[in-house]
């Protein structure tokens, strides 16, 4: 099926969970406390532990992965952070194809927690055939 | 002021001036068991991360070279950030909140492939107001190497802020990221003889209603002339700040000079008998409905101006 | 003082093209549209002594006067509060008329509002003035309520929620406005009919309105020439006489954002104008064969159809569900798509198609015509008419 501008990508809602927190953080491998221990995360004047950066990025690709299939190759990821996504909060992606040329297509991504976007991002893809 | 700022623009000059930092390799090869570990922990089901032909998940570039639980200070490398990170603590901006990450992949990467990666500085901006004080941007950029070939880029932009104190560090809202530059917020109310009371009490921290001096009736928005006896005579009333969800709007389309949107109005019923208008925050948009409960917070926009504004009443 | 019931009529309507982009000055706009309702009516520039318009508008009377080549005014008047003034121009000429200050009075809009200044876009600098009405504003505008979508959205979330009216109810007076406008070749969205499922899928300007609730930003002119009736039997088309007209504005009234009064499920100023406009006409909604209704939001078409006594309060829901407001429905409101369809200028091509109806002449021609009511903006003071055939 061909890929247009203006489609949307179906909305994924991830529960974050002190498990998803501290588990996404080990996982790319940042031990920063923040992302672990509440009690040094309020100590530091966060509400509770929150997603690392490095997670994020990962969410984003999975986000896109999920949609555009094995077929499809990632060129670039371009993201930019807003509130904090903490421990507890449900961080939910809704995504567009921006744009679609022979060679690339544009994908536009924002998540959101209760509290506004926690990041919007824009991810570069090889053409995208869906299934 | 200047002296700081000419300070800290010297020192990154240098920086930026010194280049790509020397090539620090990562820890541990490309491998099967710290992609799985991720691909787990993310949620991610794409076949092309698993196998043994898997590649790795483009998004897991800093993965590979983050020096991990047991670092060791001594050995860390220094790199041109250094300086510029050490001169702005010393200058009181203490506060880092990271605002932008781009990453250009060259290609993907297969198992076993060692890497390497070159750190440097290339911008500095600042000092900017922003919602979490003033502070300065800094942008660096990394390459990774396999070999020679770099194959992947990140551009890294945060801001080094001076925290505020605690009286205005509950600017967590208003829809505001991070990185958004507190320019003076340019939706400003227009304040006459008439309203300024109204504004004045905002800054202290009061919801004020006007009362009549003679007939004693409540009334918002406020005027000159009690409609009910005629009487200028005007007070206030400080109401209690609780209030209901009357009615509200999502915003969405167009933009609104500064706000970001999706953001909520609302009318807001109060128990003093009048309504007002003002944001929702601190409230997801989809959680908001009409007889939901709220209580008057207030919010520094800029230096001179505040708003009230409304959050749950927590359950 | 007499009744002005019926004294006077609509004898010439005249328009420009409807369009994003007219390419030409919003006075040049003016004085085709003034041109083409006097020739409209037979009249030449010469014949008329009075002027109305909006007070909203950018071309001064003076100015257009001189374009078009008039000669000596008797009478120059402007009313205000954006496209509530509509039909107030007509009741401005009629008044003028009726007590001998002016024989033939010309009624224009003309703008440039979707490639000149665009009113459905936020404006920074309206709470900056210390006036009334920049006080008033400042209540809303640092909270960023600022757009007309905006407001009129805060109307429709307590509508939905007092009556339990969905967005598909909004979506279907889209729906019936995009489909009379497919059949009119001088609507902007002509041939370009709309489903619900797009209404719905539309993207959210200000919840609960989608973009397909909300007029388009239109270029173009309107202008509408009032005489006695008299007059008017003597000159090109039969006329539409004027049976009533009124204005309106509530105890509590403000612009676009009257918030802080009674239920909010309503438009107490259309009920202003309503209950004048029966009663000096004499006639009652039964006697209407279709309305034009103010649209330049879907929301307030429902509260209109109940402040005017076409059904219950809460009920217009159920009465457009039914297909009321199709052109073969129990009222077929706006034949010519409304501003929603055809263009928005500022409800004056409203009155245009509501003369075309009364004439027979219409493209979407409503069968048996012979009294027509005619609604100005909402959410401000307003007006309305009732035009008959003679």
């Amino acid at each position: 099926m061909r890929v247009v501008a203006g489609a949307e990508l179906p909305p994924l809602a991830i529960e974050l969970t002190p498990t998803v927190v501290i588990s996404t953080a080990i996982a790319t491998r940042d031990f920063t406390p923040v992302h672990h221990d509440p009690a040094i995360a309020r100590a530091q004047g966060s509400a509770d532990i929150f997603l690392n950066i490095l997670t994020t990025m990962g969410l984003v690709e999975r986000y896109v992965s999920d949609w555009a299939g094995p077929s499809a190759r990632f060129r670039g990821l371009k993201v930019k952070l807003g509130v904090p996504a903490y421990a507890g909060d449900t961080l939910t992606f809704s995504g567009t194809v921006a744009s679609v040329t022979e060679s690339e297509t544009l994908i536009e991504v924002i998540g959101r927690v209760s509290l506004g976007p926690h990041v919007t991002a824009q991810a570069t893809l090889t053409p995208v055939a869906l299934g | 002021m200047t002296d700081e700022r000419d300070h800290l623009m010297a020192v990154a000059g240098k920086a930026i001036a010194a280049g790509e930092g020397p090539r620090i390799a990562a820890p541990l090869p490309v491998n099967a068991a710290t992609i799985s570990h991720w691909t787990e922990a993310m949620g991610e089901r794409n076949p092309l991360y698993a196998g043994p032909d898997a590649v790795a998940p483009p998004a897991m570039i800093q993965v590979w070279s983050m020096e991990g639980l047991n670092r060791d200070p001594d050995r860390r490398v220094r790199l041109p950030v250094d300086d510029v990170f050490e001169a702005l603590d010393e200058a009181g901006f203490t506060g880092v909140v990271a605002t932008n990450c781009e990453h250009t992949y060259h290609r993907y990467l297969d198992l076993g492939e060692e890497l390497t990666s070159g750190t440097r500085l290339t911008d500095i901006a600042g000092p900017k107001r922003t919602a979490l004080g003033d502070g300065y941007f800094v942008t660096w950029n990394v390459t990774w190497y396999a070999g020679d070939e770099p194959v992947a880029e990140m551009m890294f932009r945060l801001l080094k802020f001076r925290p505020k104190t605690s009286a205005t560090a509950a600017d967590e809202s208003r829809n505001v990221g991070a990185e958004a530059a507190r320019e003076p917020y340019p939706l400003r109310p227009a304040v006459n003889r008439d309203t300024a009371f109204f504004w004045d009490g905002v800054r202290e921290g009061e919801l004020r209603i006007q009362k009549c001096g003679d007939c004693g009736i409540l009334r918002h928005p406020p005027g000159p002339v009690c409609p009910t006896c005629r009487s200028t005579r005007r007070t206030h009333a400080v109401a209690s700040g609780s209030g209901t969800v009357y009615s509200y709007v999502v915003h969405h389309n167009p933009p609104v000079p500064g706000l970001r949107t999706p953001f909520v109005v609302a009318v807001v019923e109060v128990p003093e008998g009048v309504r007002l208008v003002g944001n929702i925050v601190r409230c997801a948009t989809e959680d908001v409905y009409v007889g939901m409960p709220v209580r008057v917070t207030y919010q520094q926009m800029d230096d001179e101006l505040t708003l009230p504004m409304w959050i749950p009443v927590e359950a | 003082m007499g009744s002005l019931s019926r004294r006077t009529a609509v004898a010439g309507i005249g328009a420009t093209e409807f369009s994003k982009n007219s390419g030409r000055s919003e006075l040049q706009l003016a004085a085709e549209a003034v041109f083409a309702a006097l020739d409209d009516a037979g009249l030449s520039p010469s014949d008329v002594s009075g002027l109305v318009t909006f007070t909203q508008d950018a071309n001064q009377e003076i100015a257009v006067a001189r374009e078009v080549g008039m000669g000596d005014l008797s009478y120059f008047s402007r009313v205000d509060y954006g496209g509530g003034a509509a039909c107030g121009t007509v009741l401005q000429a009629a008044m003028a008329v009726a007590s001998g200050i002016a024989d033939v009075v010309v009624c224009y809009r003309a703008f440039n509002e979707r490639s000149g200044r665009r009113f459905g876009q936020p404006d920074a600098r309206v709470g900056g003035e210390p006036s009334s009405q920049g006080l008033e504003m400042s209540w809303h505008v640092p909270y960023g309520l600022m757009t007309p979508a905006a407001w009129v959205a805060m109307f429709a979330r307590r509508y939905m929620y007092k009556y339990g009216a969905t967005s598909e109810d909004f979506g279907r007076v889209a729906v019936a406005m995009r489909r009379h406008a497919s059949t009119n070749p001088a609507a902007w969205f002509h041939q370009r009919p709309i489903t619900l499922q797009e209404h719905q899928a539309s993207k959210w300007i200000a919840e609960p309105l989608h973009l397909l609730d909300c007029c388009q930003e239109s270029d173009g002119a309107v202008a509408l020439v009032v005489t006695s009736v008299e007059r008017a039997r003597d000159l090109r088309h039969s006329p539409a006489v004027i049976a009533a007209a009124a204005q309106g504005s509530g105890a509590g009234q403000m612009m676009m954002t009257s918030y802080y009064r009674d239920e909010m499920a309503g438009l107490p100023e259309m009920g202003v104008v309503a209950r004048q406009l029966w009663e000096k006409s004499g006639l009652a909604p039964s006697d209407i064969q279709t309305a034009i209704i103010y649209d330049h939001f879907t929301p307030f078409v429902l509260s209109q159809l109940e402040e005017l006594g076409f059904c219950g309060r809460g009920e217009a829901k159920d009465f457009i569900r039914d297909g009321g407001i199709e052109i073969d429905g129990r009222l077929p409101v706006n034949p010519n798509g409304g501003q929603l369809g055809e263009a928005y200028i500022h409800g004056m091509n409203g009155i245009a198609e509501a003369v075309r109806q009364i004439r027979g002449s219409s493209v979407n021609q409503v069968q048996g015509v012979r009294n027509v009511v005619v609604t100005a903006g909402t959410g401000v003071p307003t007006s309305g008419l009732i035009l008959s055939e003679a």
